[in-house]
């Protein structure tokens, strides 16, 4: 992810419409105390990967189920595939895919009668065959699904979503659970998906996951959006820094860090002190002439581009993963 | 439809292979039946040991020990009046049977002018004495009633006259059920009892695994969904009548005198009310836990106070209204007459009235509050 200044974020503009297969506007919902979305707006654009961020408790999934038809709004307009999901949601099911954070199968049923399940659901469906190959269960087929470990059952809620060869398909949160190799074959299935002109909108707190496959990403917390654009476009708009990170020492406080040449944000997480710099060896070397006449040594001092970690961190003062 | 087959399908494969399930709901109701069976029914093929006491000595008395040995029911042990008395309170005999000395002359006084007309009144009739135990309802009641009988065809062959008054023995099933007859539409009522309000924690299970929500994300319709999964408890249900009254008839001897036809609509409809009862519980328990106990709460008191394993007329009247309120009852009472005709707790019609009844209230309410997620 280059943090070079690139072109201008696409995003912050309102759509058209034409060619959104997802079109939010002021979108609230409530429960009891609790304001899970608060008034959002966004679109998804046919083709292309979207990326709803947050942390747990941010939102993301309610506004998942809205669109997926699985709850009504209470206020604002949600359209998907230019239907009105509030009112029209049996047409939206037969057009999207929809793989569920934590939905467990029929435990008693084998991966091939889980999936001949679900292709008689829909009018139209992709050979089971396909399906298979395409989350790699095929050596799996015959197995209970209370045999699967927890990635291969993941897997299989993604094969799930594709039964019916969506035009849009919803993936919430869909490499939790899986190990390194699964993950990568996942995204490989989700670019795949792309190339073949499918839509998705997936929410993800792996930051990785995020700028390896989203074109586009809203950030969420609080149930709003805090930010839009390309993954480029939020570093960049942000971050034309660099940013430079070590243990944090105890001597040293925000303010002081902030005062050091070029540094644009001092930010404290986790043990971790992190600066924004414009110019690192300038930074660098007067934090270490600081340090030195404190008697203190930076500890695990290193150097990187700013992340959508950065970016999330900058807007909520939080890590995302927490 | 063709979502609904498969989906039937996906339910029955999914019960067949849960081992715990199908314990539960086939071979426990036939465990049951068969061991409740055994319980009360007990009589069948015992005897009953009887001391033989015989005071008197004559070959009048020998005839009489003759006649009661050949009685399949009695078990004759020889013994003084004292050591039956000692025997017979161990517990190692069921009653005693004494002949009293001088039996074997007002016998012979009394057949000594067969036809002639002072023969028609014996002024001192020989007695037997017979000592049971009234604690042991059942055995008491049988000897009683043997040694009446052996002494009343005696008479008739002694005295030479056929009796003025007879009676013929025939079956007409009313009061007096056998054990098994009464248990047996008792217990497939029990059974479809427990299938349909069990049917609730499965349910809350789907819901609590998420399962449901993922349906409601297909175009799969909902009806479909309630469709297939009271199609399954159906088809358990139909299952269980054929083997539980299988089993009466195989193994109790129990006749099946109503029509089958009949019998499987009262199953239909006795499920029905009670897997709508399931639904009921399903809406308002949150948890797997929490549906189970309130699972264990309507099934046991429902099981005992709804005259499954004894008839209403012998329950406390305290707990008589609760009985009437329970559809256990009516299903119990209504499956009882078409089957083996027993006798009724309320007429056919208001059985079925009362369990449809349960059936709408319960539906109506499961439709109102039963929560998908």
């Amino acid at each position: 992810m280059a943090i070079s200044p690139s072109g201008q974020d696409g995003a912050a503009t309102p759509a058209t419409g034409d060619g959104a297969v997802i079109e939010v506007a002021r979108l609230r919902k409530r429960y009891g105390d609790v304001q899970a979305v608060d008034s959002i707006s966004f679109e998804v654009h046919r083709g292309e990967i979207f990326g709803l961020l947050g942390p747990n408790g941010a939102g993301k999934t309610t506004t998942v189920e809205i669109l997926e038809g699985l709850r009504s709004p209470d206020e604002g307009t949600v359209r998907v595939l230019g239907i009105d999901a509030a009112h029209h949601a049996d047409r939206i099911k037969e057009r999207v895919g929809v793989q569920l954070q934590t939905a467990a199968l029929y435990p008693f049923l084998t991966v091939v009668e889980v999936l001949d399940l679900f292709r008689s659901f829909y009018a139209r469906s992709r050979p089971t065959a396909w399906l298979l190959e395409a989350v790699d269960l095929g050596e799996r087929r015959h197995a209970q699904t209370r045999q699967l470990s927890g990635g291969q059952r993941q897997r299989l809620s993604v094969a799930l979503a594709l039964v019916n060869e969506p035009e849009l398909v919803f993936l919430d949160e869909p490499t939790t659970g899986m190990d390194p190799q699964a993950r990568r074959s996942l995204w490989d299935l989700v670019l795949r998906l792309r190339e073949g002109g499918t839509s998705v909108l997936l929410t993800t707190h792996y930051m990785e996951e995020a700028e390896q496959l989203c074109d586009r990403v809203a950030i969420m917390d609080h149930g709003r959006v805090l930010e839009s654009g390309t993954v480029e476009a939020l570093v960049t708009r942000r971050f034309h820094e660099r940013a430079v990170f070590f243990d944090t020492l105890p001597g040293l406080s925000v303010p002081e860090l902030e005062q050091l040449p070029r540094v644009e944000r001092a930010m404290l997480e986790d043990g971790v002190t992190v600066l924004y710099t414009g110019d690192v060896s300038a930074t660098i070397g007067a934090l270490l002439g600081r340090a030195e006449q404190l008697g203190l040594e930076p500890r695990n001092l290193g150097i990187r581009r700013a992340t959508l970690e950065d970016v999330f961190l900058d807007l909520t003062g939080r890590a995302l993963r927490e | 439809m063709h979502a609904l087959v498969m989906l039937t399908r996906a339910n029955i494969r999914s019960f067949v292979r849960d081992r715990t399930a199908l314990f539960w709901t086939l071979a426990f109701p036939v465990i049951f039946i068969l061991l409740f069976g055994a319980i009360f029914s007990g009589g069948g093929d015992t005897t009953y040991n009887v001391g033989w006491v015989d005071q008197d000595g004559t070959a009048a008395s020998a005839g009489l020990r003759q006649a009661f040995g050949q009685v399949p029911l009695l078990h004759l042990e020889d013994g003084t009046l004292q050591a039956s008395r000692q025997a017979m309170q161990k517990g190692a005999l069921n009653g005693i049977i004494v002949v009293p000395a001088g039996l074997g002359a007002s016998v012979a006084a009394a057949s000594g002018g067969p036809g002639s007309p002072g023969a028609a009144g014996p002024s001192s009739a020989a007695t037997l004495e017979v000592y049971t135990d009234p604690s042991q309802q059942t055995a008491s009641t049988t000897i009683r009633q043997v040694a009446s009988q052996v002494v009343a065809s005696l008479n008739v062959t002694l005295t030479g006259r056929s009796p003025a008054l007879g009676v013929t023995d025939r079956t007409l099933q009313t009061q007096d059920l056998t054990s098994a007859a009464y248990l047996v539409p008792g217990i497939l009522g029990m059974a479809l009892m427990q299938l349909g309000v069990f049917g609730a924690v499965p349910l809350v299970a789907q819901r609590e695994k998420l399962i449901l929500k993922r349906l409601g994300a297909t175009p799969l319709p909902r009806w479909t969904l309630v469709g297939s999964n009271v199609l399954l408890r159906l088809l358990i249900g139909l299952v269980q009548a054929v083997l539980i009254v299988g089993i009466g008839v195989a193994v109790f001897g129990v006749q099946v005198l109503g029509s089958l036809w009949v019998m499987a609509a009262l199953v239909v409809l006795g499920a029905l009310s009670f897997i709508s009862i399931g639904y009921v519980v399903a809406a308002f328990a949150r948890t797997e836990e929490a549906a189970n106990g309130i699972v264990q709460v309507i099934q046991f008191p429902m099981m005992f106070l709804s005259g499954v394993f004894f008839p209403l007329e012998i329950m406390p009247s305290v707990l008589r209204p609760i009985a009437t309120l329970l559809p256990l009852t009516y299903l119990g009472d209504a499956l009882r007459q078409v089957m083996v005709s027993g006798s009724a707790f309320a007429p056919l019609p208001v059985d079925v009235a009362v369990l449809a009844g349960w059936f709408l209230v319960c539906l109506t309410v499961s439709a109102r509050f039963f929560r998908w997620e």
